[in-house]
């Protein structure tokens, strides 16, 4: 692409280095800036290095954070005795948009994967030890995706917790809402046979918050 | 089952090739160098998702080219099946039959059964024991899809532990808890794998035997016996074991990646004792008795592809074997040679329908049809 000014191409290849976004979608956007106020592109810009300058990980769970300690593990009305083990932030938001779940997180910053470098001592799991011995948590909540290196860590962790008085449970795996059992995978509709679960009144029918 | 159409875009030296195929046997002839052998793996990878040979893509794909094509129409017992294979090297390896794409490739495997006889399998008895190992698995896999699944997790798992004990070695420390976590994870496929090699290794060693006194005439007794540390001792056992020497050797040093599928004539070692010629018959028994298991849990006659089979035999026994997979009703098979005299004139006396083909740089022609 052949740009009249080096201003506009330097500010189209700093868009063009943010995932998913291509150089004809940069300049879209830069022309798009050029249009606005001074002001507004430049409160967009401060919004920017702010988040980038100040944003860091609450001490206690590993989540992203304005403070010290994060919404979450601040807020006086979340259930301290549980405690959901997710791989990455994404996962908390994805947990937190279910609005089912009102314990505390943990994220690990990954997952067991030697292949790829990591090794238990790259994770945030002693900080997780460290909160169980702390003896306020009842629960450990492994949300983490059912993969092997997922079932490695799961593993790992539960014999990292064993000799502490504190349930561990996964979230289930078995057939999608909404789906068929038809075209589900044999793995996935053998596992939710196997970890098939009591049949309780009215649980079947689905609740006015999902239409 | 039999394959009655194949078609080929920017496999290996064909640009685009259209192949109609007889449902007995079909011959390809020409020089070296042609694509004769080309063509047979282009069957075999329609049906395993991967060229015999077990080179990467990169390798298969035509020269110059970014993607290969593979369609294959099957008939199984009347229904005709039509199995698409379309390859982007490094990108993409899609799967498809009858217009359905396969989430995973491995849901392919013993749907279409094929058993390749080519030169290279003397290093079945020359070679360690990782090709008796491939070979079990191969024929294993296309049996049963939960030794395949077994298989897989096994292998990934064991990937990982053996990067943890690199790991442990770079880093200067090492973490018991974390290989007990490995070795808890392989028990349970590893002990299946094992389980199911010893139950299919029985059968094998017997049909072998009927197979080898077939072709050979001989009265040698041959035997193929499953050889594993487990068949002593538990899985757990061995590597809660072995968990020193693999801390120092920074692999994984017991399991039934180790296995070994130990062939003896006469009960003394094939490797060591076998003639020339003892070795050329055991290695096509090694083959058909493949074949023969293959159909017998399959219960159909899967596709046999013979590469080059003039280098094991003579005119003579070719012929025999020919009229005793015939006699046996045996299904489809592929075979390719540079003799066109000599194919010619074993395809006249066995009466049996044909198709030939000349095969010359990249370019199958049809050249005769009975």
């Amino acid at each position: 692409m052949n740009f009249s000014s080096k201003l506009i191409e330097e500010a189209v290849q700093a868009f063009a280095s943010l995932p998913g976004i291509g150089k004809k979608t940069a300049l879209r956007l830069v022309l798009h800036l050029v249009n606005q106020p001074t002001e507004q592109v430049e409160q967009f810009a401060e919004a920017l290095t702010r988040m980038r300058q100040r944003i860091q990980f609450c001490e206690t769970c590993h989540n992203l954070s304005d403070t010290p300690l994060c919404t979450i593990c601040a807020n006086p009305h979340r259930d301290r005795s549980v405690v959901c083990v997710v791989e990455s932030i994404r996962d908390v938001m994805a947990i937190e948009d279910t609005a089912q779940y009102r314990g505390l997180y943990h994220v690990l910053g990954g997952i067991i994967s030697p292949i790829e470098g990591i090794g238990p001592g790259d994770l945030n799991i002693d900080t997780l030890v460290q909160r169980v011995q702390q003896g306020e948590i009842r629960e450990i909540i492994m949300a983490v995706n059912p993969t092997i290196e997922g079932d490695t860590t799961i593993f790992y962790l539960s014999k990292k917790l064993k000799d502490f008085d504190v349930k561990v449970s996964t979230i289930a795996r078995g057939v999608a809402f909404g789906g068929e059992l038809e075209y589900a995978d044999e793995l996935t509709l053998g596992r939710s046979i196997v970890a098939r679960v009591p049949y309780q009144t009215g649980e079947g029918l689905r609740g006015r918050e999902e239409f | 089952m039999h394959l009655t159409q194949l078609k080929l875009t920017n496999f290996k030296n064909y640009v685009w090739q259209e192949i109609a195929c007889s449902p007995q046997i079909n011959c390809f002839l020409g020089l070296n160098g042609m694509g004769k052998t080309n063509l047979l793996d282009a069957v075999y990878y329609a049906c395993m998702t991967r060229s015999h040979t077990g080179v990467t893509d990169v390798h298969v794909v035509r020269h110059g080219a970014d993607f290969f094509r593979i369609e294959a129409h099957f008939q199984i017992e009347g229904k005709s099946e039509k199995v698409v294979a379309k390859v982007i090297p490094r990108k993409s390896k899609v799967f498809e039959c009858n217009e359905l794409v396969y989430n995973k490739l491995s849901d392919h495997i013993g749907a279409f059964p094929v058993v390749m006889i080519a030169p290279g399998d003397t290093e079945m008895v020359t070679d360690g024991s990782e090709v008796r190992r491939r070979f079990l698995d191969n024929t294993l896999s296309q049996i049963d899809r939960s030794y395949l699944n077994a298989l897989l997790l096994y292998n990934k798992v064991l990937q990982q532990r053996n990067a943890a004990l690199k790991q442990f070695a770079e880093q200067r420390q090492f973490n018991a808890g974390l290989l007990e976590v490995y070795n808890a994870q392989l028990i349970a496929p590893g002990t299946l794998i094992a389980d199911k090699r010893r139950a299919f290794a029985d059968t094998f060693g017997e049909v072998l035997q009927q197979v080898y006194a077939t072709i050979s005439g001989g009265h040698e007794v041959v035997d193929s016996q499953y050889e594993s540390k487990l068949n002593d001792r538990p899985l757990a056992a061995l590597l809660a074991e072995a968990t020193e020497k693999d801390r120092l050797l920074q692999r994984t040093t017991v399991g039934i990646h180790r296995d070994d599928l130990a062939l003896t004539l006469d009960g003394r070692s094939v490797k060591q004792f076998a003639s020339q010629g003892q070795l050329k018959s055991l290695v096509l028994a090694l083959k058909l008795a493949q074949y023969e298991m293959l159909r017998r849990e399959k219960n159909m006659r899967p596709l046999l592809l013979l590469d080059d089979i003039f280098d094991k035999l003579d005119k003579n026994r070719v012929q025999q074997l020919l009229e005793l997979l015939l006699q046996q009703s045996f299904g489809q098979i592929f075979i390719t040679d540079t003799d066109e005299q000599r194919v010619r004139e074993i395809l006249s006396k066995l009466d049996t329908p044909f198709h030939l083909y000349h095969v010359e740089a990249g370019v199958a022609t049809l050249a005769h049809t009975a």
